[in-house]
Parts: structure tokens; C-alpha cells; sequence
């Protein structure tokens, strides 16, 4: 059966993450998804608006994140895949800015993501092609930013992952980087040859698929071998809310409107034996703390369906 | 390139007199031949299907909703007011909007084959558009009612029987997509992946052994599945015969007036990226505005100024995607102003269609050089050669061709314009020296 595992977001906090992994694990998740994109969220990013977390020294990041991943350890939660903060080019910031995401936090996350013993860390790419014209020149720039921490990927056994982004025209979320499957493919096939190493793979998320109306069973079915780790959540089709999957419906008959059955059969046909993880730490906003152990238990009840599901190809 | 305008919320398909009339005041000069489309909906197999069960029973002979299907040569006739009306106003119709099952949902999957009645049907239709002088038609792909079969062994069964038909009449047959629905939420179907739609127009241009089919791409669907329209166009390339603008909010599917669907003070849909992509492709087909969801919410009263709204925004497209076509047609030009739009000009087209200089009012700047071109009095333009073309890079567009005009001068007069560009500036002019002294100060700083 496949592990099941849920992002850290709203789930461990920094005063005491082995209580918290130890929540996790009763809550029946074997693996985490550590969200360090936290520590320099997008938003103050885009506002130039930068806190000094990744100023420390790699010696000083490892301190900081050595009760986490003593705590994790303890409990017996495995740090699969994590998060690189994003954006880490921003197209109208300082050259100051851009320099400090691709040259300090970029490096530094690398190294983070090793030092927690985390085979997958998960990058966003550029959003440049409204400015570039196209999303092939927008990827020049991205795999120029791949180029770049690759060879810390292959040193230290991580495989960079890229994901399927959105992006916005005056609310309305469009196809972003990486939608493409086809490019997707070649381009990572392309980079691995280069490195003679699996620094590259791809993360496949549920939620952004389903806002673009992506045939998610195709996209992973040609994707193959290449999906290395998923963000698993829900929304609306409409706007990116990382919820709980099969809570949304657009009918009086209230079934899902999520292509889950999709979902499961593309996992099927390429026989995926990676982590089904949930990005779904935003949801526990929405419940009362007092709730929150549940709602754990309830991803991880979907984890374990889903699996079953798999399992039964 | 053509420009058709849609009937649907316009022309009543019962009395079609005065919404064609309304059509043909506006200033289009075609329409598709959209009734066809009425032969086979949705309703009308349900009918289909609820009188072939009825007449198990009872061998009584009305009209029904799914007549045409049985009685596909009828069809004819019942067109005929519409295609006459049509005709005496010089509404011309060169594509045919073949019928169409729409969206289909889990339950129509329970249908039985529907191939034989509806070929026999298209295959109608087919013959009934060459008469009426379209020289091409769309065909959606069958996707329901095809017994389970893998849909696109199906479907290349179905248009490979079509073409021979097409050919007979010199016809050409257009792919269009379609959207699958599941539990309300609108999905990408058939033909929405564009690789795969060039691909299975190749492969049924390669069997019949000419270039007999193409593709019709509806941007209100790809909106819908938020499609990279750019991606989507130079993938289908020069396969793309026509292509439906239609707008709607990216949610709910209608068939709005281009760029009303806004929300931020902008459209929600990506009209720059598939401008960027019509142009790059140098698409040349036809453009059917259909704006029926807007159409049919205004009274009939104001229709005629819609139209006439309508027309002037289909025109500004094509006018858009053929900005490179334009700076092409003059063997030689000058640019009037030097400001984020001439910049911008240098850009994208500086190197293929370089200006000769170009000029601005603003007498201080006379002399100086602009992303490498000379700024220089508009007086300057009265020695230009007779075929020179002068492009107004400026939004005062009107009040500076009043001016050139009233200069006397005799070249052509275009209006160059910066919104749908291949490629920006990351910042404009002002941004850009903003951000050049920030990163001055943060290089003295680091230095010190």
C-alpha cells in the first residue's frame, strides 16, 4: 500500500514540531511534507518585504531545524518532499531581491532540505512569459534557475521537482509553468541525461489541475515514471483553496467535481509508488483547533482510500 | 481574413428576418450557417430517442424535436427561409456550423450508437452547406452514443466517412473541441489538447490524401479550461481555418461580447496571448464573433447599436492579429512619438520593419536618439517618399492624425499599438529609472 503523507502547514509549529509529528503519526500519516516556503512566504516576497530567516548561516538554518527533524524521526514520520519558498525570481523586483532569492535561498533551501534527510524538494517555475512572449522563453529562464542548484541536487541525492502552476488574468486562473506534459517530459528527460542523475522530477498538484480543467488521468498517464511526488487537494475549480478532497460539488446530485476517479486511474496506469501527499494545510483553517487532530485523521482516511484504490489496478 | 458574426441570441430562428437585417445594418458581411447545428442538439436525441420508443407503440406520424434524424432531407427545406433571407440581404455564408451533441454528461453515456442517424444526417448537412456556398464546415467529434468504442477509433471512422462526402462537394471539414462535464465542473474533452488535435487532423489529411480537414478553435471553451492560447494556436498552426471569439468569465460558459467578462478593470480572458498567437501564426482564416449570451440580454431595441459595437470590436481583433502584416505592407516608415510605445516598437519589430527616425511634438527632444533612432520635428515628415507610411505610436491617436493631416501630408496614416505585443519591457520608462537608481544605490553600497 502507499504511504500517506500531509504537509506541515498549520500542522507542526516551530516551540514544539515532535509534539506535533507525533500528532501527525496518530493521525495515521507516515510521511510529511515539510513547508518551508513558511519561513518566506510569497506575498512579502512580491511586497520586497524580506525577513533575515535565510540571512543565517547554513550551520545556524540546521540548528533551527534540528528539533524538527529529531521530531519526526521520533515519531516515526519520514520528511519526503518539501517546499522551496517561491517565488525566487520576482520580474519587476530589485536586482538586490532577485540576488538574494536565486543566491541565498535557493542554496540554502537545498542544503535544508539534505541536512533533513528529504529526497524531493519542490520549485516553482518562472512567470515570465506575459513579458518573454511564450512559456518556451519563460522556461529558458527557469532552467537557467535549475542549472543553477542542479549540481547541489545530484551532491547531495535530492531530486528537484517541478510542479503545474496557474497563473492569473484579472482573477481567472489559466495555465501557468509546466502544463504541458509533453514539454514537461522532454525537458526533464533532458536535464537527468545531462547530469547522469535523477536531479529533476515533477510534482504533480491536484488543485491546480482541476482549476485549468486538466485531464488529470492523461497528464500522469504520459507523464510516467517522472512523477515523483503530489500535492493532493480540492477546490472549487475556480480559485486555488487546498481543501479537503470530494468536498466540493457544483450539483443538486452533490458528487464531487473533482475528477478523482481520473486521478486514481492515471496513478494506476503508471504503478506510482511515491507518497500520496496532501498540500492541505490550509484547510485546518477552517476548523476549530479543537477539530484539527480530526481533520488530520480524516486526510489520512482519504490517503487510505485512495491507496486502496490504486492497489486494486 | 474574414469576419462572420454569429446568429445565435440574435436571429430568431422562427421569424429570422429582422436579426439579419440587424446583421447585415451592422456592417458584417457573412454569418456561419448556424441552423444546421438545430438538426441534432442534445434535445433533440432525447426526443429521437423518446419517439423511437412511442412509435413501438403507436404508428402515429407528428413532428418531433429529433425529426431531421430520421428525415435528414427535409432538412433543405426547412433552411430555405433562412438561406433566401440571407441571400437578399448579401449576407454571405462561407462555414457551416454543423450540429453539435454539446457537453455531454455520465447519463448520455447510456446512449445507444448514434453513428448511422447522424451521418446520414452530417452528410446532409454537408451537401445542404456546399449549396449554400460555405466552403467549409465544422463537425464536432461524435463523443457520446458511440458504444463504448475508444472515441478516437470511433470519431476517425466517422470524419474518414465524412471527407468522401466533403470532397464531392469541394468542402472542407473543420475539428472543433469539446469539454467534458463531471458533476457540473467543465473539463478538457476531446480535441482540447492541441498536440493531440494537430495530430489527429494530420493523420486524417494523410488518409484521404489531401488537405481536407482542419481545425476550428472556440476560445470561449479553451477560456473555460484555462487554456495557454498561445500554445494552443502555434501548436494547431496552420491547421487553424477559423477560429469562434467568444468570451465568458472562466467559470460558467457563455457566449459573451469580447472583453465584457471583466473583473480589475481587465478582461479574464487571455485576449494577449491568443492575439500573440493568431499573429504569430499569421492567421488568415475566418472569425466568427459570437456574442449570443450578450446579444439575447439586450433588448431587441438596442440590438442594432450592439451590432454596430460588436462589429467595431471584431474589426479591432483582426486589425490586432494583423499588426505585423500592416508594418509589412510598407516598403518603408516612420514612427510618431518616443515614449513607451515606440520603445516598445524597437523591441518586437525594430530589427524586421526598422523606422526610418521618428518624430515627436515635444521640440526638447529633437535631436536625441530613442532605442536607436533619431527624434526628430514632425516637420521632418514632409520630406518622406510618397509610399512611406507614417505609424502613430501614441494613444492620442486621433488628435495626432488631425495634426499630420492637417500638415497636408499625403502618405498613409497607421496606428501603431503596443497592447498585444510578442514579447514587453518588464517595467515601463519610468519604472525602468526607478529601478536602475535602486540598483545604483545597492551597488554604491556595496562597494563602500
Amino acid at each position: 500500500m502507499l504511504k500517506i503523507g500531509v504537509q506541515t502547514q498549520n500542522a507542526i509549529h516551530d516551540e514544539d514540531p515532535g509534539r506535533d509529528f507525533a500528532r501527525l503519526r496518530r493521525a495515521g500519516f507516515d510521511c510529511a511534507d515539510f513547508s518551508l516556503h513558511g519561513y518566506l512566504v510569497n506575498k512579502e516576497i512580491y511586497r520586497d518585504e524580506l525577513n533575515s530567516f535565510f540571512s543565517q548561516s547554513v550551520s545556524e538554518l540546521e540548528a533551527f531545524f534540528a528539533p524538527h527533524k529529531a521530531g519526526a524521526k521520533k515519531a516515526g514520520v519520514t520528511i519526503h518532499q518539501m517546499h522551496m519558498p517561491y517565488p525566487i525570481y520576482v520580474p519587476k523586483g530589485s536586482r538586490r531581491l532577485n540576488d538574494y532569492l536565486w543566491n541565498e535561498v535557493a542554496p540554502k533551501s537545498m542544503r535544508i532540505c539534505a541536512f533533513m534527510e528529504c529526497k524531493y524538494i519542490v520549485v516553482h517555475g518562472f512567470k515570465l512569459a506575459r513579458f518573454l512572449g511564450s512559456e518556451d522563453a519563460e522556461w529558458v529562464e527557469t532552467e537557467r534557475f535549475l542549472e543553477s542548484i542542479a549540481p547541489l541536487a545530484k551532491e547531495y541525492g535530492v531530486t528537484i521537482c517541478i510542479e503545474n502552476l496557474y497563473d492569473a488574468i484579472a482573477g481567472h486562473l489559466v495555465e501557468g509553468p509546466c502544463c504541458d506534459v509533453r514539454k514537461c517530459a522532454e525537458r526533464i528527460d533532458r536535464i537527468n541525461d545531462k547530469y547522469k542523475a535523477e536531479v529533476l522530477g515533477f510534482c504533480f498538484d491536484t488543485g491546480h489541475a482541476n482549476v485549468i480543467g486538466l485531464d488529470s488521468e492523461a497528464f500522469i498517464t504520459r507523464l510516467g515514471h517522472r512523477l515523483k511526488v503530489l500535492h493532493i487537494h480540492d477546490n472549487d475549480g475556480v480559485r486555488d483553496l487546498h481543501q479537503i478532497p470530494f468536498t466540493f460539488t457544483r450539483t443538486r446530485e452533490n458528487t464531487s467535481s473533482t475528477d478523482w476517479e481520473g486521478f486514481i486511474r492515471g496513478l494506476q496506469a503508471i504503478h506510482f509508488d511515491g507518497v500520496l501527499n496532501f498540500e492541505t494545510g490550509p484547510s485546518l483553517n477552517a476548523f476549530p483547533v479543537s477539530l484539527h487532530e480530526d481533520v488530520l485523521r480524516l486526510i489520512a482516511k482519504i490517503g487510505g482510500h485512495f491507496a486502496k484504490r490504486i492497489a486494486e489496478a | 481574413m474574414e469576419i462572420l458574426c454569429s446568429t445565435s441570441g440574435i436571429v430568431s430562428s422562427q421569424f429570422p428576418g429582422q436579426g439579419l437585417k440587424d446583421i447585415a445594418q451592422a456592417g458584417f458581411s457573412g454569418i456561419p450557417l448556424a441552423p444546421l447545428g438545430h438538426a441534432y442538439t442534445k434535445d433533440a436525441v432525447e426526443d429521437w430517442y423518446a419517439w423511437k420508443r412511442r412509435q413501438r407503440k403507436a404508428k402515429t406520424k407528428t413532428w418531433y424535436r429529433g425529426w431531421f434524424m430520421d428525415h435528414p432531407k427535409t432538412l433543405e427545406d426547412a433552411l430555405r427561409p433562412f438561406t433566401e433571407r440571407c441571400n437578399a440581404l448579401g449576407l454571405k455564408m462561407p462555414l457551416a456550423v454543423g450540429p453539435d451533441l454539446g457537453s455531454p454528461s455520465g447519463r448520455d453515456e447510456e446512449m445507444e450508437d448514434l453513428r448511422a442517424p447522424v451521418t446520414r444526417l452530417v452528410e446532409e448537412c454537408i451537401r445542404i452547406a456546399a449549396s449554400s456556398g460555405c466552403r467549409s464546415i465544422l463537425v464536432p467529434p461524435l463523443v457520446v452514443g458511440i458504444g463504448g468504442e475508444d472515441i478516437w477509433s470511433a470519431n476517425r471512422a466517422y470524419y474518414l466517412r465524412l471527407a468522401e462526402c466533403a470532397r464531392q462537394h469541394g468542402m472542407t471539414l473543420l475539428l472543433g473541441s469539446q469539454c467534458k462535464v463531471i458533476s457540473g465542473h467543465i473539463m478538457r474533452g476531446f480535441c482540447m489538447d492541441a498536440a493531440e488535435a494537430a495530430d489527429y487532423i494530420d493523420e486524417l489529411n494523410q488518409a484521404v490524401g489531401e488537405e481536407r480537414f482542419g481545425f476550428c478553435m472556440n476560445v470561449g471553451l479553451c477560456n473555460l479550461c484555462g487554456q495557454n492560447l498561445f500554445d494552443f494556436v502555434q501548436t494547431i498552426g496552420a491547421r487553424l481555418k477559423a477560429v469562434i471569439l467568444s468570451e465568458n468569465d472562466g467559470c460558467c460558459a457563455a457566449s459573451l461580447l469580447p472583453f465584457t467578462a471583466a473583473e480589475q478593470g481587465q478582461s479574464r480572458l487571455d485576449w494577449l496571448n491568443l492575439i500573440r498567437g493568431l499573429r504569430s501564426v499569421r492567421f488568415d482564416g475566418t472569425l466568427i464573433i459570437d456574442f449570443g449570451d450578450t446579444a439575447a440580454s439586450f433588448s431587441p431595441i438596442l440590438r442594432p447599436e450592439l451590432l454596430r459595437l460588436a462589429k467595431a470590436t471584431a474589426e479591432y481583433i483582426r486589425w490586432q492579429v494583423e499588426m505585423e502584416a500592416l508594418l509589412e505592407k510598407y516598403p518603408s516608415r516612420v514612427l510618431f512619438g518616443a515614449g513607451n510605445m515606440c520603445r516598445a516598437y524597437m523591441k518586437c519589430y525594430g530589427e524586421q520593419y526598422p523606422p526610418l527616425f521618428t518624430c515627436d511634438n515635444n521640440s526638447v527632444r529633437w535631436g536625441e536618439e530613442f532605442c536607436g533612432l533619431t527624434v526628430q520635428s514632425p516637420d521632418r515628415l514632409r520630406d518622406l517618399p510618397p509610399e512611406t507610411a507614417v505609424f502613430i505610436c501614441n494613444v492620442y491617436y486621433r488628435e495626432i492624425e488631425e495634426q499630420l493631416r492637417g500638415m497636408g501630408l499625403s502618405n498613409p496614416i497607421e496606428y501603431f499599438n503596443d497592447e498585444y505585443m510578442p514579447s514587453f519591457h518588464f517595467d515601463r520608462l519610468e519604472e525602468q529609472e526607478e529601478r536602475d537608481a535602486e540598483n545604483r544605490r545597492t551597488d554604491t553600497k556595496r562597494d563602500s
